[in-house]
């Protein structure tokens, strides 16, 4: 090998020397070298050959020619990316509406507010790669016309309630013919409808609209609450006033026998000395009746006398 | 010996990086002699030509490419302004009548923008208000794109999706919006208020309608059952005291005295009634 004596201050150097050949062979090494690339889990590589895509590599430690003859790139296609319509995320749980997106017209000429999330990936690496320029844009162009085209087919009381799986899907079905129609290789996973509300100028109304519909409930439950009580109320007074007559009807038959059965009894005595228990009879409730009250008892047999009587009383009482 | 052999290497690499050239996944070249186009190459992968001084490349994208229009006010065939923003997907598809009629991109914008607009303009006057925003969208955009692209042809571009991002209303209209929404809202709640107000109430009236009749039907009944006691009653009387009418007819006026004299009774008695007959005998 070829050396070159150089002197460094007072001390005298032996570097060694490569001829022109070595150089060129080292030279071609490390140009030759530079075509390792590694391509990671989430990716693959696609190689261009002369410009010309010509094959796909996996991951790990790959080769491609050096440049200028073969390029690659490593596209992440197993990464979902995701697009926010009408509203960005600006932090951890922070999000901040973004009205000129987000408000739009439904198909009954109304104003909602819609917020969107479109997840994607790469399903054809080539067609990404090569096809189309700005895929974030492109897909948030898309995912924009899709979900005003949407909403615009739609009434804003199907969007704001029963609607909204059915406008999600329709979304996500119309923004993968649009993305397939540019082939950019791109794959909706998920069309996710946020919040759908009224617009905030007018939301007070559509609450109240959602608190008539509980006054009507709470109106109709109130008169069930109502009926639950006076109709049972008034069954159990039914059957009080029922039972109570039933009641009556025993207790008067009851009686009338208990009285014919004294009545019986006494007419059996009755019958074997007529005259005489009669006269007792009415002796006994003379003696019951008359020592409790006032009487008075005129001689003459005929009463005549009675305003005497009743005179003298009277008089015999201001003395 | 040597230098020639290396001016001869470096010429020749020279000669041979101008004359081999690349065309990439993304691009379409022309070849240009003294300025003069010859061919055209939209096939990737390793091309030659002649060196510098002869041919020069020119290459375009043949991705394709997004231009973003900004919203307009456009009028409705009712007369009603919109706001429309829109967006264009297009390719370039022939490079060389590109070339010759727009040069670069920025033209070729310019250019389509002019066509575009009014395409859109003219196509959304055909359609009612309702219509741009409900069915008519995607058919007005396919129209559009159709009649554009047919226009764009002389420029060697093919416009591959001219697309509505939004359709608004001016502010001034939104407001009217705004206050017809609340105004439908009003009357949904007014409705469901009525509505509650009257289910109520018929709830109560039917309820006042069974207790009323459920009370009626239990006095019915009841006065069926007293009736029917006082009749066994009745009975029960009327043949016990039929055996002896005139004992019984005794019997109950003793009952009656005991009960009808009491002791704010005054009684006159006659000295020679049966009681005191003897009195004076």
């Amino acid at each position: 090998m070829q050396t070159k004596r150089v002197i460094i201050g007072d001390r005298e150097v032996k570097i060694p020397v490569l001829g022109i050949f070595p150089m060129i062979a080292i030279g071609l090494v490390l140009w030759l070298l530079t075509g390792t690339y590694i391509v990671g889990p989430d990716e693959v590589g696609v190689v261009q050959t002369f410009g010309k895509h010509s094959r796909i590599s996996q991951s790990g430690l790959n080769y491609h020619l050096p440049y200028p003859i073969e390029t690659v790139q490593t596209p992440k296609v197993t990464e979902v990316k995701r697009v926010e319509i009408g509203f960005r995320t600006t932090g951890k749980n922070q999000f901040r509406t973004i009205e000129k997106e987000s408000l739009m017209l439904t198909g009954d000429e109304n104003i909602v507010d819609a917020e969107l999330i479109v997840q994607y990936k790469i399903k054809d690496p080539v067609a990404y790669t090569f096809n189309f320029v700005k895929p974030e844009q492109t897909v948030r162009e898309a995912a924009e016309a899709t979900l005003r085209t949407i909403i615009g087919r739609h009434k804003i009381d199907e969007a704001l309630t029963a609607g909204k799986f059915m406008i999600q899907e329709e979304s996500k079905f119309l923004l993968q013919s649009i993305l397939d129609k540019y082939e950019t290789g791109i794959f909706v996973v998920a069309v996710q409808l946020q919040d759908v509300s009224p617009p905030k100028q007018v939301i007070a109304a559509f609450k109240d609209v959602a608190s008539a519909k509980e006054d009507k409930n709470r109106m109709i439950n109130q008169a069930e609450g109502y009926r639950n009580n006076v109709i049972p109320k008034a069954r159990g007074e039914a059957q009080a006033m029922i039972r109570e007559a039933e009641g009556f009807r025993v207790a008067r038959i009851a009686r009338a026998e208990g009285d014919v059965a004294k009545f019986n009894a006494m007419l059996v005595e009755y019958k074997k000395g007529k005259e005489v228990t009669r006269k007792r009879m009415y002796l006994e409730t003379m003696e019951e009746i008359l020592p409790n009250i006032e009487k008075y008892i005129v001689p003459d047999g005929d009463g005549s006398n009675l305003l005497n009587l009743l005179n003298l009383n009277a008089q015999g009482g201001v003395k | 010996m040597k230098k020639p052999l290396l001016v001869i290497i470096v010429l020749g690499l020279i000669v041979f990086f101008t004359t081999v050239f690349t065309v990439d996944e993304r691009q379409q070249v022309v070849i240009l002699q003294f300025g003069d186009p010859v061919r055209i190459i939209t096939e990737p992968g390793l091309h030659f030509k002649l060196p510098v001084p002869f041919q020069n490349i020119v290459s375009f994208d043949d991705r394709l490419l997004e231009y973003d229009v900004a919203p307009e006010e456009v009028l409705s065939k009712d007369k009603k302004s919109l706001i429309v923003d829109n967006y264009v997907r297009w390719k370039i598809t022939d490079p060389l009548v590109f070339l010759k009629t727009v040069q670069a991109i920025p033209t070729a914008i310019t250019r389509m923008d002019d066509i575009i607009y009014s395409e859109l303009r003219r196509e959304l006057g055909t359609h009612n208000m309702t219509e741009i925003i409900t069915e008519a969208r995607e058919e007005i955009m396919e129209k559009v794109t159709r009649n554009s692209d047919e226009a764009t042809d002389q420029y060697g571009i093919k416009v591959v999706d001219v697309r509505i991002k939004r359709v608004d209303l001016p502010k001034e209209n939104e407001q009217s919006i705004y206050a017809r929404m609340e105004a439908e809202r009003n009357r949904q709640a007014n409705k469901f208020r009525s509505e509650g107000d009257e289910e109520a109430q018929k709830i109560r009236a039917s309820t006042e309608k069974d207790k009323t009749i459920i009370l009626a039907v239990a006095y019915k009944e009841a006065e069926e059952i007293r009736g029917e006691g006082e009749a066994r009653a009745l009975e029960i009387y009327a043949k016990a005291y039929n055996k002896d009418v005139d004992f019984y007819e005794f019997l109950r006026t003793l009952e009656t005295y005991k009960k009808v004299i009491d002791d704010k009774t005054t009684l006159v008695l006659p000295a020679d009634s049966k009681l005191f007959k003897m009195l004076y005998e």
